[in-house]
């Protein structure tokens, strides 16, 4: 009976592991998702109609700095579109 | 950019450049090496603006750009990582919340809640490419 079991968990592993490597685009990407991008990854709680969080920037020649909320145009009535990411 | 160039005379821009999604030390991408976009994960602060900086020049990126420091305080803030949009209304409250990318990253989404305010951009088709056939 534990044979069984063991054979049923193993191939859904493997099955597992093959579905992740075609999502991912091969086996090292696989593990690179799951290793290095799954722990950061976060759904994201914010919605249309919360507060803006704020949050400390540096400028580009890292000795300024400035908040998210400082380029809300308030009195302007410009909208902020704020895009997040990075080079690579 | 272009949204930025589309509206950048009605509403404002900011880029954050937040913890690198595909760092060669951790899950480097090979349409990273083909681009020669090659970066160790940012140990340090310089570091992450020496990136951010090589970013901006070679991309001649002309919208206006902060840097999350290494307490990744934007980033956590916004669950942002690796990429995602948010449009904040002038009363400072959340007008648009992106998905988190790649695959909930729709700027056309940021485009259409841009166009609705302040009208719709159009482009001309791209010319296709001249051929010597073609006289």
């Amino acid at each position: 009976m534990w044979i069984w079991i063991a054979a049923v968990l193993a191939v859904l592993l493997i099955a597992a592991v093959v579905g992740l490597s075609v999502m991912a685009g091969s086996p090292k990407d696989a593990y690179g998702m799951l290793r290095y991008a799954l722990p950061h990854m976060h759904r994201g709680k914010l919605k249309p109609g919360d507060a803006a969080p704020d949050a400390s920037l540096l400028t580009l020649n890292g000795q300024e700095r400035f908040h998210i909320h400082d380029r809300i145009n308030r009195a302007g009535g410009r909208p902020l579109m704020v895009v997040f990411g990075s080079y690579t | 950019m272009q949204i930025y160039n589309d509206y950048k005379d009605h509403a404002d821009f900011l880029t954050v450049y937040v913890r690198e999604a595909h760092p060669t030390d951790e899950w480097q991408m090979k349409s990273n090496v083909k681009e020669d976009v090659c970066y160790a994960q940012p140990k340090t602060l310089e570091q992450r603006i020496a990136i951010a900086n090589d970013f901006v020049q070679r991309q001649k990126y002309p919208v206006p750009f902060g840097i999350d420091d290494m307490t990744n305080a934007a980033n956590d803030a916004y669950s942002a990582w690796p990429e995602r949009i948010y449009i904040i209304d002038e009363q400072g409250k959340i007008a648009y919340a992106g998905g988190m990318g790649p695959f909930n990253y729709h700027p056309e989404e940021a485009r259409a809640w841009l166009a609705a305010r302040y009208g719709e951009v159009k482009h001309d088709p791209p010319m296709p490419p001249y051929r010597e056939s073609d006289g």
